[in-house]
């Protein structure tokens, strides 16, 4: 079809707004969710011991369990790891003498102990690395602020800036209200939607800018609905093979990946739908137009 | 003039394009191949080791063991026994320690598995992060405190002297809890004194006035970044060595941080025995040289396997040595200057003031825990030198070689006083298995998402698609081939994640050209004219679009750890090597089949 159909771009732009509510509920509800909730934070923020374990499938998690309590003094979680007989034990402190042999540990129960890995960090180290990582998502944040206003609009911008605080702050929510663990793989996960967020962001906006110039009187909302409907099917192509791969890293990725292929699946859906919702009703509200993409006259004074 | 579009033809590279295309492709696959080959796991017996049985015997012994072996490769008077089955390796170390006179020069090796005419090429396989081989990593904390408390001590027990000496009376020096040092006077001439001592003797304190009596010194801070930076290097060079004794030719010992060293040991399963080589004490003694077959003495080795006959006790042990640093005296030689306690002072002192024009040695022990829990002494004569004066608490020797040996020297001599603490604040473990699974998952989980991407994509955009899937693929073959290629880059699990989203978003980049080219098909224009405008059209967007997950991948390879760190890594990479491929080589391809299609109704 050659002419935009208004009627269509007219549904298109009440979806917009209709999800944007949408949006900015999920929002609210993610920030209540992790004020309430707060974090499982992993070992690597909190310090600790983590060990995984292949033992005979027929002893028990409690057998296990007051086994290593009676060894360390202090409660110790024994998690199953996926298949029967591989187990996932925590301790949260490194010293009060929790014994770093497992194999004698545990040699009331079994003589067949395999270990498949194991961390040990020290307090210091959490404490330094939650701070690292605080201070990488701020920085991350920053850069990408200070691009995003070098090479758009401030209206538009925001936009972007909004889709990509609303996805990062729905993960992040998921894994408040799930209490899955929040490691080192998450936060890189969760800066990689950083990045994939403003992706699809920019895309729709570098539309929008290269509309309202060449259209500089047709009304905003219609200039934004022709942006998304112009993209669609771009958004919908590499949200679907990204989706894919993430998928397929979920299946196939194993244990160690689980949490950042789940981080990133989610990631990246809300990321698409944010791009379309507020991404774009936002700059709408601020009244972007035409008039700020207006070419400045060069000046004949020196 | 003429205007610059009638000189350039429509989808037209010219030919040197495509001979680069070509080569940096060819040349990526080369580099890439031998990490499909893998690498296996292997021994190698060092010529010193003196292996006492010859290939074809120990062939037979090896696999009458029930050791899986793929081959011997003998060169050079080295031998490596390459296994077919990695999970072998320990075993067969302890099969060969019993054939050498000399086990400790047997090293636990990776050999790449790839043809010999690839790896003589000069190509390699990609580094494998702990994570993927399994082994042991540690992170170890140097304690600097310690190390400044000890040079305020020298400091103090020196002005003490000084003041004893010019019979300064009234005078109280004493050490505060910050760390700065409150000289207490009775008058101004005596603060005056002091003042001119400390700026002779100490230029590294800095003194400040409290008072009109009291000065306040502490070190400056510029000498404290100093000691610091000296006590790290320090320590990352006595745990180099030690785990040289180790014998694993790929492990890891790196500076991380202001004051962490990080020891990576790949193919280690107990981190026990790893434990105890790093945590060994060291100490230093100097000795009186006795002459050779004297009754009083006792042999000591030198570097070189010599004997030197030192007397039983030592004159003074490295607890009293303060520091010790490497400089050009006044000859211009280089010399290792030594700052002992006041105690040690006066031992040395003493004995020095006896033994003018005689040598005295000085020796480096190691204590470190064998496999059984032993423990084990290793002692060797580091320098013997001619004792020129009597000798005080600062003193220096000569002879100890070139500059680089004297530097040396007092690295080790500074070691041997073991002034740093230091801790382990991480410790992981990968077993074997573990990391083989990891392998089998992250590489599955590739495979299926590259295979999806294809068949998707040659689907959706028939016509297109296949450029789409070669430039993929051509994505995937540059990235496995930089990746072996720069040096100190390391493959790890959430780095193959990081390839499996560059298999998603690196279709991205032909996502944008391929749908802005159906838009200009829409509007009219010939096959070849879309395509033209198209990917003009979409260039902008590209960049946009990337450089801020750029952003994000510089951010994690800056203040990540090392998996971390392997994500960062390929995601860039990723977004580099896309860029190449979806623009340049798509254009390549898509000029190459279409570029003079100018037919109107084409559908993509």
């Amino acid at each position: 079809m050659k002419f935009n159909n208004m009627s269509s771009l007219g549904k298109l732009t009440k979806a917009r707004y209709l999800s944007s509510v949408f949006s900015l509920l999920i929002m609210l509800a993610s920030v209540a969710i992790i004020v309430t909730n707060g974090f499982n934070w992993g070992l690597d923020f909190t310090g600790g011991i983590v060990t995984e374990v292949k033992l005979d499938p027929s002893i028990k998690a409690a057998q296990i369990s007051q086994v290593l309590g009676h060894d360390s003094k202090q409660e110790v979680s024994v998690i199953s790891a996926g298949e029967p007989g591989r187990w996932v034990l925590r301790y949260a402190k490194v010293d009060s003498g929790a014994s770093a042999d497992i194999q004698s540990v545990l040699a009331p129960l079994t003589d067949n102990v395999e270990v498949l890995n194991s961390s040990i960090v020290g307090p210091q180290i959490g404490q330094e690395l939650a701070e690292q990582g605080g201070l990488a998502l701020l920085a991350a944040m920053l850069c990408i602020l200070g691009y995003l206003s070098f090479r758009f609009e401030w209206r538009l911008a925001s936009g972007a800036l909004l889709a990509l605080f609303h996805d990062v702050i729905f993960v992040l929510a998921f894994f408040s209200l799930t209490q899955m663990e929040f490691n080192l793989t998450i936060l890189a996960a969760v800066l990689a939607i950083l990045g994939y967020s403003l992706n699809d962001s920019i895309v729709i906006a570098d539309r929008v800018r290269e509309v309202l110039i060449a259209k500089p009187k047709m009304a905003i909302d219609e200039i934004c609905s022709s942006a998304v409907k112009a993209t669609f099917s771009r958004t919908m192509v590499t949200s679907g093979t990204t989706l894919f791969t993430v998928a397929a890293l979920w299946i196939m990725g194993g244990t160690p990946l689980q949490g950042f292929s789940i981080a990133m699946f989610l990631g990246i859906m809300i990321g698409t739908i944010s791009s379309i919702s507020v991404g774009t009703c936002l700059p709408e509200y601020l009244k972007v137009s035409a008039e700020h993409y207006k070419v400045e006259p060069i000046s004949d004074a020196p | 003039m003429r205007e610059q579009k009638q000189t350039t033809i429509l989808n037209h590279y010219s030919a040197w394009k495509y001979v680069l295309l070509v080569v940096t492709i060819t040349v990526m696959l080369f580099s890439a191949l031998p990490t499909f080959f893998g690498e296996d796991a292997a021994v190698q017996i060092a010529p010193e080791a003196e292996l006492n049985v010859n290939p074809l015997e120990l062939h037979q012994l090896l696999i009458s063991h029930g050791i899986d072996l793929k081959r011997i490769d003998q060169s050079n008077g080295q031998t490596t026994v390459i296994l077919a089955d990695n999970a072998q390796q320990t075993q067969l170390k302890t099969l060969l320690s019993q054939q050498v006179k000399d086990p400790s020069k047997l090293t636990l090796t990776l050999a790449p598995a790839a043809p010999n005419w690839l790896l003589s090429l000069g190509f390699n396989p990609i580094k494998l992060g702990l994570d993927l081989r399994g082994g042991v990593q540690f992170l170890l904390d140097v304690e600097i405190e310690p190390v400044y408390k000890l040079h305020n001590n020298a400091f103090i027990e020196a002005v003490r002297q000084f003041v004893r000496q010019d019979s300064l009376f009234g005078v109280s020096v004493k050490q505060q809890v910050d760390g700065r040092v409150q000289i207490q006077t009775a008058d101004l001439t005596q603060r005056a004194a002091i003042r001119e001592f400390i700026n002779k003797q100490y230029p590294n304190w800095q003194i400040s006035n409290a008072g009109d009596k009291s000065l306040q010194v502490a070190l400056s801070e510029a000498e404290k970044l100093n000691i610091r930076d000296l006590t790290v290097k320090q320590n990352l060079q006595i745990m180099r060595s030690r785990i040289e004794q180790l014998g694993i030719t790929e492990a890891v010992v790196q500076r991380q941080g202001e004051h962490r060293i990080r020891i990576e040991l790949p193919g280690v399963q107990d981190p026990a025995a790893a434990k105890s080589v790093i945590g060994a004490t060291a100490s230093l003694a100097f000795y009186q040289v006795k002459q050779a077959g004297s009754v009083n003495a006792q042999t000591l080795k030198d570097e070189h396997g010599q004997a030197v006959y030192v007397a039983r006790r030592p004159v003074l042990g490295g607890e009293h040595i303060v520091d010790a640093r490497a400089t050009l005296g006044e000859m211009g030689l280089p010399e290792v200057v030594i700052h002992l306690d006041r105690e040690g002072g006066s031992m040395m002192s003493d004995f020095s003031r006896d033994n003018i024009g005689k040598p005295m040695a000085t020796s480096y022990s190691e204590y470190s825990r064998d496999e059984n829990g032993q423990i084990r002494q290793s002692t060797e004569v580091i320098s013997v030198a001619t004792i020129q004066s009597q000798l005080g608490d600062r003193f220096s020797i000569t002879g100890a070689g070139n500059y680089a040996q004297a530097q040396e020297l007092a690295l080790l001599l500074r070691a041997g006083s073991m002034t740093a603490p230091v801790t382990i604040v991480e410790e992981r473990t990968i077993g074997p298995s573990l990391g083989e699974e990891n392998i089998t998952n992250g590489f599955s989980a590739l495979a299926l998402g590259m295979g999806v991407t294809l068949l998707f994509m040659g689907l959706w955009y028939r016509r297109l698609g296949w450029v789409a899937n070669v430039a993929l693929m051509a994505n995937m073959i540059l990235i496995f081939g930089l990746m072996a290629l720069i040096p100190g880059a390391v493959l790890t699990l959430p780095g193959i994640a990081g390839l499996v989203l560059t298999v998603g978003m690196a279709v991205d980049t032909n996502v944008l050209i391929f749908e802005r080219i159906k838009d200009k098909l829409k509007e009219g224009r010939s096959f070849a004219h879309a395509i033209d405008r198209g990917f003009d059209s979409a260039f902008s967007t590209i960049v946009d679009a990337n450089f801020t997950t750029m952003i994000t991948a510089v951010v994690l390879y800056a203040i990540g750890n090392g998996p971390i760190q392997g994500f960062a890594l390929t995601l860039g990479l990723g977004l580099l090597t896309s860029m190449f491929t979806g623009i340049f080589a798509s254009r390549a391809l898509i000029n190459w089949a279409y570029g003079r299609n100018f037919s109107r109704n084409v559908k993509v």
